[in-house]
């Protein structure tokens, strides 16, 4: 019998570890998933991807100096007048990017030198066709009052969007249509 | 037995933490990333996992669980993939099934350690077993003797090769069911809230009024559901021509952030409708493109100058709303509700984009639900399309508590 006992921490949703080499055994960078409602944060050269962004909004933020990016898959606007208390800040806009911020600092970068890119927020239902844009009003409004630049964004229309954070910071945007762009 | 929701939203936030720890574990040994895709727990009879598990040959490794948790618990993945997870491992071909028995000690070692620390209890684990399996062997033992049980699942992929992991545990008695009952439910969230420090485990709902689901009434709506599945197979064979069967049929309580994922990122085609009464909630009706084009066809009585332009997208429509009619029909009489559908609203994007919103809405009262999805396959053409039920989870509870005072 082997024996599990109680112990230790727990690992972080979304979060990576930048000790973990996986680079030194291939040459092509790691990739990491992003799922909906989550986020991570990276110091190396992995490429960050979220991929089926509806009416969510992906919000990426890089400190190109310090070498640290890190990307939030977001459903909903704000946790404001939700019946859900959601163990998971990373669900709403406004805990999410404040999530995000406070671990690509602990990560080395500077709220000051961040930029963000904006991608999502689709209209792609009439039954839920409010969703998307609130996303983006309200990433476009906390970025402000972050005093974060949106230097980039790809948002809107009835189109879904599939997003690669690249090393250099760049952001690799393919629409469903077949649509490809840098950000 | 009554389960509680939010102790199940627990339990399953757990599976979740626990999948993750196993594919961290199992990315150190291979040097692979690997992603937990789906964590959900169904509602199932064995005949119908027996069903859902036909024509699949599995490899992996079985441990036996006592102390904290009883039970058991499985790795296991896809026969055909055997080459592929020898060729990322040390050692490569030549290790074969020690190596395929380390990589389940490992991984299900990861995924009970947070059992364990959320229990505050020690799990034994029985040495691993490695085994090759037919369709549902692979399951963890009793998993198709009982008429219902809560299997815990979590599909884990590998980023950069072609890997595909499953992770089933079958708790059985002991700490899990009063966990699952609510009998412990307030002190182990709690517990668990101080275990995980920052992470949290969260409730299904949230609050305090989380609701109670009769586990028999659970079980009736899974049939319910199954019926439903049926009916919308029969009506695409009414209106194609063609025959119809379902292969899958689950009622599934799973976080509602993981259905876009399970919808995947390929193309679909399709439509999507409003569900209005007790329960509310969504229902998305999905073709891959190629199935969506080929279906419409067969409704078709000329043969469409674009295989998913105008016409085709106006076959689809009349048969997502004869399909919803069928899939709901019967909720009502049974739940003593009424639920009507909005018109379809026709799709054609990336699957997970799709379905996002819905979840997105959904979300804003609960961030777990139970979730209907069923596949149904055309014969003699080629076509297999797959339904999604999202019932609000407030609603549906409601519902099966007034079904078992009748």
């Amino acid at each position: 019998m082997s024996h599990l006992t109680p112990s230790g921490d727990w690992p972080a949703s979304g979060r990576t570890d930048p000790d973990r080499s996986d680079t030194a055994r291939n040459d092509t960078p790691r990739r990491v998933k992003v799922g909906v409602g989550d986020l991570a944060v990276v110091s190396d050269r992995a490429v960050l991807t979220t991929s089926g962004l509806g009416s969510c909004v992906a919000i990426a933020l890089v400190d190109r100096e310090a070498g640290v990016r890190g990307l939030l898959h977001a459903m909903l606007p704000s946790a404001d007048g939700s019946a859900s208390r959601s163990p998971r800040p990373a669900k709403y806009v406004d805990s999410g990017l404040e999530t995000l911020v406070d671990e690509l600092a602990s990560a080395g970068a500077s709220p000051r030198r961040l930029e963000a890119r904006l991608v999502g927020g689709a209209e792609m239902l009439d039954l839920t066709a409010a969703v998307g844009p609130r996303n983006v009003e309200r990433a476009r409004e906390r970025l402000g009052a972050a005093g974060i630049p949106v230097v980039a964004s790809d948002v809107g229309d009835a189109v879904g969007r599939t997003v690669r954070f690249l090393p250099g910071g760049d952001l690799a945007v393919r629409a469903a249509d077949g649509f490809e762009r840098t950000l | 037995m009554r389960v509680d929701v939010r102790a199940l939203g627990a339990c399953n936030r757990l599976a979740e933490r626990g999948a993750e720890r196993a594919a961290n574990a199992l990315g150190e040994l291979t040097g692979s990333d690997l992603a937990v895709e789906v964590t959900g727990a169904s509602v199932a009879t064995g005949e119908d996992l027996a069903k859902a598990f036909s024509g699949r040959e599995s490899i992996g490794v079985r441990v036996g669980l006592d102390g904290g948790l009883e039970g058991s618990a499985v790795l296991a993945f896809d026969a055909d993939q055997i080459d592929g997870l020898l060729s990322v491992l040390p050692g490569g071909a030549s290790t074969g099934r020690s190596a395929v028995t380390e990589v389940g000690n490992i991984a299900l070692g990861g995924f009970l350690d947070g059992w364990a620390n959320y229990l505050g209890r020690a799990i034994d684990m029985t040495p691993p077993r490695y085994f090759e399996a037919d369709g549902a062997a692979v399951l963890p033992d009793g998993a198709l003797a009982g008429d219902g049980v809560f299997l815990f699942e979590s599909r884990l992929d590998a980023t950069g090769t072609d890997l595909d992991f499953s992770i089933y545990m079958l708790p059985d008695s002991g700490p899990f069911r009063d966990l699952v009952v609510g009998k412990t439910a307030t002190a182990a969230t709690a517990g668990a809230e101080g275990a995980v420090g920052s992470v949290g485990t969260g409730g299904a709902s949230g609050g305090t009024n989380a609701p109670a689901v009769p586990y028999e009434s659970l079980s009736t709506f899974a049939s319910l559901a199954k019926r439903g599945s049926a009916n919308a197979a029969d009506n695409i064979g009414m209106m194609t021509g063609l025959e119809t069967t379902v292969d899958v049929s689950r009622l599934r309580f799973v976080p509602l952030a993981d259905v876009p994922s399970e919808v995947g990122t390929e193309p679909h085609v399709g439509t999507v409708f409003e569900l209005q009464g007790k329960p509310s909630g969504y229902l998305a009706i999905l073709f891959s493109e190629e199935s969506g084009a080929a279906v419409a066809e067969a409704m078709l009585p000329t043969e469409p100058d674009e295989p998913l332009g105008g016409m085709a997208e106006n076959a689809l429509r009349e048969l997502g709303n004869v399909m919803t009619s069928g899939f709901i029909d019967g909720w009502a009489n049974v739940l003593g509700t009424s639920i009507s559908h909005s018109p379809p609203e026709f799709v054609h994007d990336i699957g997970s984009a799709t379905v996002s919103p819905l979840v997105a809405s959904l979300s804003r009262r609960q961030d777990y639900g139970f979730v209907i999805d069923a596949a149904i396959r055309t014969e003699g053409v080629q076509a297999r399309c797959d339904v999604y039920a999202l019932p609000d989870e407030r609603e549906l509870a409601a519902a099966l508590e007034r079904l078992s005072e009748t």
